[in-house]
């Protein structure tokens, strides 16, 4: 059994992860922030020449979500370890982190940007929409507790159980639960435009049912963008065509 | 406004900035938190509220997948509240600016990317010159480079700030009259078009299957809903 | 079958091809063609993982993936099919895949390669092995994710020989 590695260096690599991507470069991506994650660790692990050759070995390219990295960096630190004391495994080192990185970033990517984001601020919108300012308060609290989550417990349990760190992953089933997640979202934001549409009828002193026709609306903004205009080309023709609109009205 | 509300507000743009990509990434970068916390600081908070509220729903399903770089909603946030505190110091919210200030500074942070692109290529000089440092045995010098980086993205996004801001401000002042008026009437249905266009947005980019109708089924309960109440 | 997208991408399956283009061309179904991959257990299993449930994942070798896709297994599926190398889409193509057009996702920088755009770098071997495939009538374009301009590659060559 190795000696585990002190609590003080462990530490403070789980809090170099926030930087990870402070000189993200398109050549090699993340690669400078995983040296400066593991910097601390390789520092006790490795001497000299040695070191040297480590820090050579981390310069590799290497990508993926910055909060997935939290893992396979954990898991990294583990096998370095484990490889200075002359017990590498099947896999290498580099072997893992090649491994690991798209993968993970795809899980990270669907998880984090693609469904906790959206849900975290549809959720919080209800209360912006409001007028209230606890609004941003709500979506940083709903955003960042998996967040700090998957950093924190990512890292230590990569750390303590080195490579089968992705058997948790792998049982989580992160991919579904994104869908999950997404498929709330939508359900929260059709709930959200519901009550803007009828709140922006009221507004003008309209019957609330005219607010049903914003449903149309999105589908027929739906048709533009899947023949690929952009949202502000969208926003720029709705207006044009509203203040026609409206002059018409006046004169 | 006075030049210390314009470096408070350049410090807000900055910080935010980080967060996209360089630090943390706590989500202080999205619009929904940067507007209101660039209203709170320049004494508007209501103001960069409802800048956060449109462009948050406009932006829901944008993603920052792999290499591509999206446009620096966080500028346009942090920027589009900017304009509209000069117009409306007082702090009162008027649909007609604050949909005005938005629609100047969106094309204007499209050269967010570019300055983006250009910190990430400053930062692929910084991975060769740590690579020969470490060839050469100056190992300290790995961690000074990649600090080096948050330098150059804190950069990208000052310079991106700044020009909203200034181009912004001369755009206002020439177009504003001329166009407010016009504005006026539609405004408070622009405020509705806003999320209407995000919802599609995320509709058409979501892979989640039979959306449409997961969305219709969730908006026609809610307005049921509403119209029982 | 349908073959919706046929890319180059060194990075395999990850965020831009699941989040951006299976929803945009409606895939239901990613192949991935590449020896080393299909023939490490592991590697394949942490692929697979990372892609939920609705969508079929099939990782094999070039020659296994370009057998398949010539047969009538995949019923009615819509197909992406992710390549890591310019070579791998070659062999594929000659041993039969249906490809039409060729999208070059990722092609990552490296020493020796030509720098063509900020995620395109190609190798000598890579410009030999994509000229070969466009004389044989694929046509080959640029493009990240959907959301960004389709590029044709020839235009991105020029550009690489001034440079180079």
């Amino acid at each position: 059994m190795l000696q585990p590695l002190p609590r003080s260096v462990l530490f403070r690599s789980f809090l170099r992860t926030f930087l990870l991507q402070a000189s993200w470069n398109f050549e090699r991506m993340q690669n400078l922030g995983v040296l400066y994650v593991l910097s601390p660790a390789l520092r006790v692990f490795y001497t000299d020449a040695d070191l040297r050759e480590a820090y050579h070995r981390h310069m590799a390219y290497f990508n993926t979500h910055p909060f997935m990295a939290s893992p396979v960096l954990g898991a990294t630190i583990s096998l370095e370890q484990r490889r200075a004391a002359g017990q590498e495994g099947t896999f290498g080192v580099e072997d893992f982190k090649s491994m690991t990185m798209a993968p993970y970033a795809a899980i990270g990517d669907a998880l984090f940007w693609g469904a906790v984001r959206p849900l975290a601020a549809c959720v919080a919108l209800f209360f912006a929409v409001k007028g209230s300012l606890l609004a941003p308060i709500i979506f940083l609290l709903a955003f960042n507790l998996p967040h700090l989550w998957m950093r924190l417990l990512g890292f230590m349990r990569g750390y303590t159980l080195g490579i089968s760190v992705v058997e948790i992953v792998q049982r989580h089933r992160l991919p579904d639960l994104a869908i999950r997640l997404k498929e709330g979202m939508v359900v929260v934001l059709g709930g959200l435009l519901a009550y803007q549409a009828v709140a922006t009828c009221r507004g003008a002193g309209m019957p609330a049912g005219w607010g049903g026709a914003a449903l149309p609306l999105v589908f027929v903004f739906v048709f533009f963008a899947r023949k690929g205009a952009s949202a502000l080309l969208l926003l720029s023709l709705s207006l044009v065509l509203l203040a026609t609109l409206f002059q018409v009205v006046i004169w | 406004m006075t030049f210390f509300d314009c470096l408070l507000a350049a410090g807000v743009a900055v910080l935010c900035g980080l967060d996209r990509t360089a630090a943390l990434q706590l989500m202080v970068s999205r619009p929904i938190v940067a507007a209101p916390l660039a209203g709170l600081v320049l004494g508007v908070p209501q103001l960069g509220l409802q800048v956060g509220l449109l462009l948050e729903l406009l932006w829901l399903g944008r993603l920052p997948v792999g290499a591509s770089i999206p446009p620096d909603d966080t500028q346009v946030a942090v920027g589009a509240t900017f304009l509209a505190a000069t117009l409306l110091p007082d702090g009162g919210v008027q649909p007609a600016v604050v949909i005005f200030c938005l629609l100047i500074a969106m094309p204007l942070a499209k050269c967010g990317q570019l300055f983006d692109r250009m910190a990430r290529r400053a930062n692929d000089t910084l991975s060769r010159r740590a690579g020969r440092s470490v060839q050469s045995g100056n190992l300290q010098a790995v961690d000074r480079m990649h600090l080096i980086g948050l330098g150059h993205f804190a950069l990208a996004s000052l310079l991106t700030f700044v020009v909203v801001a200034a181009a912004g401000s001369v755009l206002c002042a020439i177009l504003m009259p001329s166009l407010i008026g016009l504005l006026e009437a539609p405004a408070p249905w622009m405020q509705l078009v806003f999320p209407l266009v995000g919802a599609a947005m995320i509709l058409v980019s979501i892979n989640v299957s039979r959306v449409l109708t997961l969305f219709s089924a969730s908006f026609a309960s809610a307005m049921l809903m509403l119209w029982l109440l | 079958m349908k073959l919706v997208l046929a890319r180059i991408d060194n990075r395999l399956i990850h965020g831009q091809v699941l989040e951006a283009w299976v929803p945009n061309i409606h895939a239901n179904c990613i192949i991935v063609a590449n020896d080393e991959v299909a023939q490490t257990t592991m590697r394949r299993l942490l692929m697979e993982a990372a892609v939920p449930k609705s969508i079929q994942v099939i990782v094999n070798t070039v020659e296994a993936v370009a057998h398949l896709l010539n047969s009538a297994e995949l019923g009615d599926a819509r197909v992406l099919l992710l390549f890591a190398t310019a070579r791998d889409a070659l062999l594929a193509f000659r041993a039969g895949a249906p490809i039409t057009t060729l999208n070059l996702g990722n092609m990552h920088a490296g020493a020796g390669k030509l720098k063509c755009s900020c995620t395109i770098a190609l190798a000598p071997e890579d410009i030999e092995d994509l000229q070969a495939l466009e004389a044989a009538g694929v046509e080959i374009v640029s493009q990240c994710v959907p959301t960004e301009r389709e590029v044709a590659w020839s235009r991105m060559l020029p550009k690489v020989k001034g440079e180079g």
